[in-house]
């Protein structure tokens, strides 16, 4: 009963959250911030616990997988495009995975993080149903990086717009592709806002991201 | 009424992709997320036309269009790490602001320089 409860109160709430956030479209209402903030609030005004609110949110997240698979879809609906930008595309993936990591351990060096939160930061950048089992296979802290996961891309999608502007990046591959291997699916979400194109570059990156990244993650965990 | 059940349908073909690369992970005991394999099945599957687009493209629509809203649980996980309130816990807020930002411009400006040097040698051929 509690169970079905949770997942219909998620459901409505994230529903009335996007009505707000269309009418308003201010960064820090984006839907999945706003309803997190609101089912937090609820469940420790309640002394309700995590593991009950799962009862039912295990539901909504069991939805991750077949929503990975899905990506499998635009990657096939833009292939031609996709195959002509390649080059472009895979080289700027792998320098954001770089570009993620070496910034990471260098933060990580002078704030003095220990080495299994280290470990938990570095997947990050990528999508939580793949970051989470890297982290685990790394050493990680899985429950830890899911936050990570989520903050990374909540920056992306609070902040991308006005890094766009200022950095003067104004292509629809470039903010897809910077976007989505930065701040995967919760960036991504906010590229509907440029258009069809630059949305699906941001998942076609987030896409090879999480591919690449399942590679390059555990072979770097081993270097640390 | 008859997309709502089609839609349905189709989610259930996607879940079971995502079930059999866990599958296929957790027989081979590879340390690799299982739904990216039943990503590349799925992909294969498509690009071969072993299975029709019509057969997934709905259940794939309607799955990303709330992609946002499968996120929530987990971060809602968040409640039980009150220490992210802590002097550490924002030190490792500010990494994660740092390190995201820094990649988002130098994978932008990369990649609109690879950009327009595929676009002038174009012009050149």
């Amino acid at each position: 009963m509690i169970a079905s409860m949770m997942i219909v109160g998620t459901i409505v709430l994230f529903y009335i959250m996007s009505i707000v956030y269309k009418r308003f479209t201010y960064p820090l209402l984006l839907p999945i911030l706003s309803t997190t903030v609101l089912i937090v609030l609820i469940l420790i005004i309640s002394k309700t616990p995590y593991d009950s609110y799962m009862s039912g949110g295990k539901w909504i997240n069991e939805l991750l997988g077949p929503a990975v698979v899905s990506m499998a879809y635009p990657l096939y609906i833009h292939k031609e495009k996709i195959y002509k930008y390649k080059f472009p595309i895979i080289l700027s993936v792998l320098s954001a995975l770089f570009s993620g990591i070496i910034s990471i351990m260098i933060l990580s060096k002078l704030l003095s993080f220990e080495e299994h939160i280290l470990l938990s930061l570095l997947p990050k950048s990528i999508t939580s149903p793949v970051a989470i089992p890297i982290s685990e296979t790394i050493g990680g802290i899985p429950t830890l990086t899911a936050v990570f996961v989520i903050l990374a891309g909540l920056v992306g999608a609070i902040l991308g717009p006005s890094i766009f502007k200022v950095c003067r990046i104004d292509k629809a591959i470039s903010r897809g592709i910077s976007m989505g291997s930065a701040s995967h699916g919760i960036g991504v979400s906010k590229l509907g806002e440029y258009g069809e194109e630059t949305l699906t570059m941001g998942s076609v990156s987030m896409t090879l991201s999480a591919i690449f990244g399942s590679f390059i993650f555990p072979l770097i965990a081993l270097l640390i | 009424m008859v997309k709502v059940i089609r839609i349905v349908f189709q989610v259930i073909i996607l879940y079971l992709f995502s079930f059999i690369g866990s599958w296929i992970v957790q027989s081979l005991s590879l340390q690799f997320p299982g739904s990216i394999v039943g990503l590349l099945l799925l992909f294969v599957c498509l690009y071969f036309r072993i299975i029709p687009v019509e057969l997934i493209k709905d259940g794939a629509g309607f799955l990303l269009a709330f992609l946002a809203l499968f996120f929530i649980p987990a971060t809602v996980g968040i409640m039980d790490y009150p220490e992210l309130l802590s002097w550490a816990g924002l030190g490792m807020v500010l990494a994660i602001v740092l390190s995201t930002v820094i990649t988002i411009i130098f994978t932008g400006r990369f990649c609109q320089y690879l950009e327009r040097k595929l676009l002038e040698k174009e012009l050149i051929e």
